[in-house]
């Protein structure tokens, strides 16, 4: 009885959380929607993109979020699929590299480039935020390829040549590419940090994000919170849109058959493209990586210093510095991450497990909260956390609204789609007799999950904790809205980039593709495996 | 030892498919295979039995104790049974000692060892799935399932996955720890002759129904559905018709021929002809038909003729010394009186008559 309560606690835990952290901010949002100073009111939604601003900001943010899919599998896609496909030079290395973008958070990609050039236009911001997330379309792509039975590839050739081939190669990873695609989109249209930051450097257009994170800000200076109702029903329509697209992905996902006698895809010749062909992952990693990460040094080495020549020194120095000045973000920085990991390794997989079981559609709503934008969804949780009717709660026990909770949750909402997500998928692989198999012996239900289902589904739920430790180290646009989201890194970053500390800007950056590059670096080394994150 | 019953048992899956009303009774110690196309139920049966589906109606009794119906639900884990799935089902992360020991924590290690011994297993209880061969993994998931000391044993289609010429040898391993360990043995297949190396019993199933059960041996002998007749013991099935003359004179016209029958209703009627009941006729032969060869097979100082007589083919053993070719025409002679088979109006099963075999008019 005690070991069936064991294994039922973390699904009672997932729903608790859903429930708190993910309904409770989303709906008590859309509820403000109805209900205005004057009782139900549905203005809101009669005057839905009435303003030329607002239906502008929303239409760039779509037509970002188009871009950045379309960069992303350019650059990210055509990356997997060199390295998946071709006898690329170097593909052994250069295909887990893929990942690498990923490990920085894209206002310092953003930063990198800012330092080399004046560009502020659209397509910079595009390639910028496309690259950033491009990672999600080269693993889902590297993974689609993956599971591509070779002979069929082979008998394809064989009977319609080769054109035929490639093209149901193209079909048959599809479904993982839209899949990527459509998680570039949604955090393409919701990304905030990135086109906050080109307006400071002198951008003239704004974003969806911008908009409600400024109508945001001017709280303190006499705009209402009734002023937000606006963007809230504007994201509606891009919810729904979302959620179709992700209710498109998972069908084709489940579709595709999962073969169980395999050959691997062979690997086709480039012929005299063999060595020019390199200059695609060279672009996609010098973007995404290379350039962010030299500038980032050279700013720690003193670059902009006008005093000092650029050195090693500087650069030991500035670590130093930035150690005792910044080592509590830091440590506040990883210790909301690993706790946000810790949250959803536990509750993920019984969500994932209940949500299989249940139709597409609502394998799709598991979307929702990625489908938000991060600064709305975060405006949710201050929206239903710091009001003034939770004071005596938080004066008994602790104040969770300036707390690394609240921060840790906010993430965990966030993140929980690709918890789910990505167990769903792992979940699917899994011969579902060899836990049947289980039921035969007379080990209960918590030695049965220890000892037979958590081994099964363990490297899949690794590479998940690898991911959301690294998304959550990233984090900006849900930290911008958080009070206590003020002591992250990333949250750091931006505001001594603003002010001219490039310095401790650049150590800063290191030091967070440092700490995301550990864990699955770390793993590599131990197991000699590739990590498939998202898969 | 324990028996089995099976009572009205239905159950049904969302996408049309439906199994039952289905009523069996398998005695103590009884060896029986499930036997039946693809897709007829036999897997879900198998499962029903096992607790890993819940039938919509209908009760399950295992000996003396209600383990399905009347509200009870019995989890898997608590009807003694010893389930081989069909693939082995072996967890990859464990050695086969592991295996053994997950599922029976009070298995002491050199019983564990005497199992893997008596599966054949001996040397290899530090190797994982991936390190045994396709029939030792399943010798594994047999040690597995015998490990928990069950009453029951239930093989999922267990040589399905196995090379040909281990199947005998297992087939032969599992009747003699079912008799050694006086269990009962449940198999499921839709291979005849895996069928009948390892059970006594068969029960034929079709589009989720009973069409024939009894002894292996009597089934074989006088199938008495046209369906049982074809797939368990491999009969030729002609559609006949049985007719009455002006006469009064009743009589079935077959390919073979007419023949005189007893007493059989007038209409369409099937007749069978099993293997062994028809040959290469002689020249002086009656009861003959035409046939086209469609395939010689050599086997040993014998070859195995395949050929076709009217729309229908039939097995029949030449010597090989014969020079048959594919494409010859032969002669095909009957060898006594063909059984026939006649529909019953419930099912529009042909099931035999109580009369069977007719006489030459």
């Amino acid at each position: 009885m005690l070991s069936r309560t064991i294994t039922r606690l973390p699904l009672i835990l997932g729903i608790a959380f859903i429930v708190l952290f993910v309904i409770l901010p989303l709906v008590g949002m859309l509820a403000e929607t109805f209900w205005g100073a004057e009782g139900f009111d549905l203005s809101p939604w009669s005057h839905l993109f009435e303003e030329a601003r607002d239906r502008q900001a929303f239409f760039t943010s779509i037509q970002l979020g188009l871009a950045c899919v379309a960069v992303a599998l350019v650059l990210g896609g055509g990356h997997a699929w060199l390295c998946g496909t071709r006898d690329l030079p170097g593909w052994r290395v250069l295909g887990p590299l893929g990942v690498l973008p990923l490990a920085l958070p894209p206002i310092t990609i953003a930063m990198g480039w800012s330092d080399i050039t004046v560009t502020k236009s659209f397509w910079f911001c595009a390639v910028l935020v496309g690259v950033a997330f491009a990672p999600f379309v080269a693993v889902m792509t590297a993974r689609g390829l993956d599971t591509i039975d070779g002979r069929s590839y082979e008998s394809a050739l064989l009977s319609r040549g080769r054109t035929s081939a490639e093209l149901l190669v193209l079909r048959s990873a599809l479904p993982e590419i839209l899949a990527g695609a459509l998680f570039v989109f949604v955090f393409a249209v919701g990304e905030y940090g990135v086109p906050e930051f080109l307006t400071i450097k002198g951008k003239t257009w704004h974003t969806y994000s911008e908009a409600v994170f400024a109508r945001w800000t001017r709280r303190a200076t006499g705009s209402g919170m009734e002023d937000l109702v606006g963007p809230i029903v504007a994201s509606v329509p891009l919810l729904v849109l979302v959620l179709f697209a992700m209710f498109v992905a998972l069908l084709l996902r489940a579709r595709a058959t999962i073969s169980g006698s395999f050959a691997p895809l062979p690997r086709r010749s480039l012929g005299a493209l063999r060595v020019p062909a390199l200059l695609l992952p060279v672009t996609y990693l010098g973007i995404g990586v290379i350039v962010p990460i030299v500038v980032m040094v050279r700013w720690a080495m003193g670059s902009t210093d006008v005093t000092e020549p650029m050195s090693f020194e500087v650069l030991r120095r500035t670590f130093e510095r930035t150690f005792e000045q910044a080592g509590g973000d830091l440590r506040f920085t990883f210790l909301v991450a690993v706790l946000t990991t810790i949250v959803l390794v536990v509750i993920g997989p019984p969500l994932a497990r209940s949500v299989a079981k249940r139709g597409i559609l609502v394998q799709s709503l598991v979307a929702i909260p990625i489908a938000v934008p991060a600064v709305l969804l975060a405006v949710g949780f201050v929206k239903v956390y710091n009001r003034p009717e939770l004071g005596p709660l938080y004066d008994r026990t602790f104040d969770f609204y300036d707390s690394a909770g609240i921060v840790v949750v906010a993430y965990g909402a966030r993140f929980l789609p690709f918890a789910i997500l990505t167990m769903l998928h792992a979940q699917r692989r899994v011969d579902p007799t060899l836990e049947e198999a289980a039921l035969f012996g007379e080990r209960g239900p918590l030695a049965r999950v220890l000892h037979v289902r958590l081994p099964l589904i363990l490297p899949a739920l690794w590479s998940m904790a690898c991911l959301v430790l690294v998304l959550a180290l990233r984090e900006l646009d849900t930290a911008v809205v958080l009070p206590a989201g003020n002591g992250t890194v990333v949250r750091r970053l931006s505001n001594v980039i603003h002010f001219g500390g490039e310095a401790m800007g650049g150590a800063l950056g290191l030091m967070v593709f440092a700490g995301a590059c550990a864990l699955p670096v770390v793993t590599m080394l131990v197991t000699g495996k590739k990590m498939r994150s998202l898969s | 030892m324990v028996s089995i019953e099976l009572q009205d048992l239905v159950f049904e899956r969302r996408k049309g498919f439906r199994l039952g009303p289905i009523s069996l009774t398998l005695g103590d110690g009884s060896r029986t295979a499930l036997v039946g196309p693809s897709g007829c139920g036999k897997t879900t049966l198998l499962r029903c039995l096992a607790g890993l589906e819940t039938p919509g109606s209908g009760s399950i009794r295992i000996g003396d104790r209600l383990v399905q119906g009347d509200g009870v639900h019995v989890p898997a884990d608590k009807r003694r049974i010893g389930f081989v799935f069909q693939d082995g089902a072996l967890w990859p992360h464990k050695t086969a000692m592991a295996h053994l020991r997950f599922v029976a924590p009070r298995l002491s290690r050199k019983d564990a060892k005497a199992l893997l011994h008596a599966v054949g297993l001996e040397g290899r209880e530090r190797r994982r799935p991936a390190q045994l061969s396709g029939g030792e993994r399943q010798r594994l998931a047999l040690a597995r399932a015998l490990a928990i000391t069950p009453d029951v044993l239930v093989l999922d289609e267990p040589l399905a996955s196995v090379d040909v010429h281990l199947r005998d040898e297992l087939a032969l391993l599992v009747r003699r720890l079912t008799e050694e360990r006086a269990l009962t043995l449940v198999v499921v297949t839709h291979d005849r002759d895996e069928a009948l190396a390892m059970a006594d019993d068969v029960v034929i199933l079709r589009e989720g129904h009973v069409v024939e059960q009894g002894a292996a041996r009597d089934v074989l002998r006088a199938p008495r559905t046209s369906f049982a007749a074809s797939f368990l013991c491999r009969a030729s099935v002609w559609p006949a018709e049985a007719v009455a003359d002006e006469r009064g004179i009743d009589s079935l016209r077959t390919p073979f021929g007419t023949f005189e029958r007893n007493g059989a209703p007038t209409g369409p009627v099937s007749v069978v002809v099993l293997p062994g009941e028809a040959r290469i006729a002689a020249q002086d032969a009656t009861n003959v038909a035409r046939a086209r060869v469609l395939r010689v097979l050599p086997r040993g100082d014998r070859a195995l003729v395949t050929a076709e007589v009217a729309g229908r083919t039939i097995e029949l053993f030449a010597d090989a010394s014969d020079t048959i070719d594919v494409g010859d025409t032969l002669t095909v002679e009957l060898l006594g009186k063909p059984r026939f088979l006649v529909p019953d109006r419930r099912s529009g099963e042909r099931v035999s008559s109580t009369k069977k075999n007719g006489d030459r008019s």
